[in-house]
Order: C-alpha cells, then sequence, then structure tokens
C-alpha cells in the first residue's frame, strides 16, 4: 500500500506506539497507520522532533512540508534504500553531454505537449471549439525537432503551455476567471488551484525519484537548480495535465470548489483549509485510479505510473534503452 | 491488495497491546475493531503477531474480503474510518 496522508490539522505530530499519532490543538488524538504509508503531507502547522523523524526514515516514509501560501517548503526523506554510483555517474555524463541532455529535454516537452493535448482533445469533443489550440500544440511539438537548444526547448514548452492555459477560461465556469498563469503569489483562484495541485504533483515525484538511485538535483529540461529538486519538476511536467487539471475541472464544474473555499489575501487569492482538503481528496482518488499497463501488462495505479517514469529514465541511462516520455494512451 | 476487518476479545488490562500492534496497520473503528487494506505480506505479518500476543481464553478474529470493493459497508452515526488519509 502506498497511501499518502495529509494532515490539515495545527498541533503536533509525533512517534506513539510504533506508529505515528497527530495530536491536534483541540486534543484530539488521530493514529496513521505507518505500514501503508508512503510519505505524509504537512499542511498545518505541526511540531515534531527528532524521534518523529528518525522512526519515519526507519520506516522509509517521507514527509512533505507545505507553508505559507501552499508553497512547497521542503522534504524530510528517509535515507536512500538504494544506492548506485553508476547510475550517478551515468546521470551527470547524460547532462553533461550536450547532444543527450537535449534530446531528453526535447523528451520531456514532447510528452508535455501530448498530454496537455490530451486534456484539450476531451473538452474540444465536449461543446467546445479547440481546434486553433490543437493545432498550435501540434505546431509546437513539430517544431521540436529543429530546436538546437534547451532555450529554445524551453521556449516551445511555454509557448505550448501558454495555448493550453488558453482553454481554462473557457473550460471552467463563472466566477472562476484565470487570464493566464501568475504564481508567487498566486493572483486568483485558478491559479491558486494550479499551483496547489501542481505542489502535489511535485512532492508525489520527489517520493518516485528516491525509490530510485537518481539524483533528484540533476536534471535535464530545467537548469540543475541549487534549492530545489530539478529532476522532480521535468518529470512533473509531464503528469500536471493527467493530475492537477484534470481535478481542477472536475470540481470546479461540479460546484465542489466555489470561490468560497478561497480567501483573498493583499493581492493573492489562495485555497482556504476546506478547499485544499477537498482538492487533496480528489487527487488522492485521482492516484488510486488504475489503467491497463500495456508494456508492464498489468493494471497499475496512476500514482505507480510516477514511479515507473523514474525507473524508464534509470533504465535508459543506464542501459542506452530510449527514454520515451509518458503520454497518455487511453 | 486484501481487504480484512479484525475484532479482539482480550483480558481488559491487555487490549492496549493489541491495539497498538494493529494500528500500524489498519484504522481503528471501534473498541477492538480494526479494518482496512493491506497487502498479503502484512497480512502474514498481522496473522503471526496476533497468534503469538494471545494467552489461553483470548481470541481474536481477521474476516478476510478479496478487495475493499467487494465489502457493502454501511455505517450508522459518525464514520470513523471516513477520510482516514486526512488528518
Amino acid at each position: 500500500m502506498n497511501d499518502n496522508y495529509h494532515v490539515f490539522s495545527d498541533g503536533r505530530i509525533e512517534r506513539q506506539d510504533d506508529t505515528v499519532r497527530v495530536v491536534t490543538d483541540d486534543g484530539e488524538k488521530k493514529y496513521l497507520p505507518v505500514e501503508n504509508a508512503e510519505a505524509i503531507f504537512l499542511h498545518g502547522q505541526l511540531e515534531y522532533n527528532t524521534r518523529f523523524v528518525s522512526f519515519l526514515n526507519q520506516e522509509g516514509v517521507a514527509v512533505h512540508v507545505f507553508g505559507w501560501h501552499d508553497h512547497y517548503a521542503g522534504s524530510i526523506m528517509p535515507k536512500r534504500g538504494q544506492t548506485s554510483g553508476q547510475t550517478i555517474v551515468d546521470q551527470v555524463r547524460a547532462y553533461d553531454d550536450p547532444g543527450h541532455r537535449l534530446k531528453l529535454a526535447k523528451a520531456f516537452v514532447d510528452g508535455s505537449i501530448h498530454n496537455m493535448r490530451s486534456n484539450v482533445t476531451y473538452y474540444d469533443g465536449r461543446g467546445y471549439d479547440f481546434e486553433h489550440v490543437l493545432e498550435e500544440l501540434e505546431d509546437a511539438r513539430a517544431s521540436l525537432d529543429g530546436m538546437g537548444t534547451i532555450d529554445e526547448t524551453m521556449g516551445v514548452e511555454a509557448r505550448a503551455r501558454k495555448a493550453y492555459y488558453s482553454t481554462f477560461d473557457e473550460i471552467l465556469p463563472e466566477g472562476f476567471v484565470f487570464g493566464g498563469r501568475q504564481y508567487n503569489p498566486p493572483n486568483n483562484e485558478v491559479n491558486s488551484l494550479i499551483s496547489f495541485g501542481n505542489s502535489l504533483v511535485y512532492a508525489n515525484i520527489v517520493s518516485a525519484i528516491r525509490a530510485t538511485a537518481l539524483d533528484p538535483t540533476v536534471s535535464y529540461l530545467h537548469e540543475p537548480g541549487e534549492r530545489r529538486y530539478s529532476l522532480a519538476l521535468d518529470i512533473a511536467d509531464l503528469f500536471k495535465p493527467l493530475l492537477a487539471d484534470r481535478v481542477i475541472f472536475r470540481l470546479v464544474n461540479r460546484g465542489q470548489l466555489t470561490t468560497d473555499d478561497f480567501e483573498d489575501d493583499m493581492n493573492s487569492c489562495l485555497l482556504n483549509e476546506a478547499g485544499r482538503k477537498t482538492y487533496s481528496k480528489a487527487y488522492e482518488k485521482t492516484l488510486d485510479e488504475t489503467i491497463d499497463h500495456p508494456d508492464l501488462g498489468k493494471k497499475v495505479s496512476y500514482q505507480y505510473l510516477l514511479r515507473v517514469e523514474a525507473y524508464k529514465l534509470k533504465k535508459h541511462l543506464l542501459t542506452g534503452e530510449e527514454y520515451v516520455p509518458f503520454r497518455r494512451w487511453w | 491488495m486484501v481487504y480484512i476487518v479484525v475484532v479482539y476479545d482480550m483480558e481488559a488490562d491487555r487490549t492496549h497491546r493489541m491495539l497498538k500492534f494493529l494500528r500500524r496497520y489498519l484504522t481503528h473503528v471501534q473498541n477492538s475493531v480494526l479494518e482496512g487494506d493491506v497487502t498479503e505480506g502484512d497480512l502474514e505479518k498481522i496473522r503471526s503477531g496476533v497468534d503469538e500476543m494471545l494467552k489461553p481464553g483470548e481470541s481474536t478474529i481477521i474476516y478476510r474480503v478479496s478487495s475493499e470493493k467487494m465489502v457493502e459497508r454501511t455505517v450508522f452515526g459518525d464514520d470513523p474510518a471516513a477520510d482516514d488519509q486526512f488528518l
């Protein structure tokens, strides 16, 4: 079982009776079955101590911390179960070889565009006319071949994402005005949902990469960051349309999230606690959805697809087998 | 994955041992009752753990269902297992 647990309450999180317990500020005690846990997401204000951290390390459970403005603040990762010097060496070699790096960067963008396209196609068939956006996405994808640098490749990704986001204002109902991507902080409901959703995807991929011996800081499309796990950013782009965005459309269009689930602060707009809870629940449900995997010959959960992606990349780096990015096939 | 419901009956001053053990794997839904999804491997660990802990006169029953989808679960009142992934 690879469950994610989300803690929204304020209080303490601690080791108790060989498992994890949350004691809320109201004095309520809630237990979390540690054996089923993949990661614990902390959204509330929580205190913890070293005993808690070493316990989770021993159990192989990650903690992802979310801070002010729903920002991903960082992770406490268990020590590596997997270490392989060879993987790191191959990973860095691929980064250092401009041709190889460019090829991987293009693969990530190619997959991302395909997955954006898949969302647009879905709505194109449901009363919206997105023919022009589909063409724009196809043009962007076709232009990838001719790109000679990482910057140009990034430019293609930006162009595609802009076209993709242009559909949001039409798909989302009245009251949810988007008007283009803004973050730091998000300026309206839609941007705040995208930021929150993307940070959940990112944190899940940080966990998935940890299951391999890959180093999360050595990336190909994004520049290896000083403080970020930039490889997680590369892989997250592939999955944002499938995970983060579909959940937004579903919740907003069905009225399960309304403008009451947000609070406006000085020139920012953020999900409130109820909104974050609603979103995380729908998001976790999506991660549990399963799909027949043609290559693996079995049903796998969306969450497992994230791990498959990390394994595929590792295999490519070690054996040279072609890396084919995740493309929604259903 | 299998879905299991575990109920136990032990001497009053010893029940916390079982609770403490089972909580690592399952959600505590009522006094002496826990339930949840576990892997076959964890089920084996639960079985041997439970067996070791019991004294003469005490008992534990594990109900096993092939999947959570096979369970029809009707709850009256507050559901203690609702949203147990969200604290």
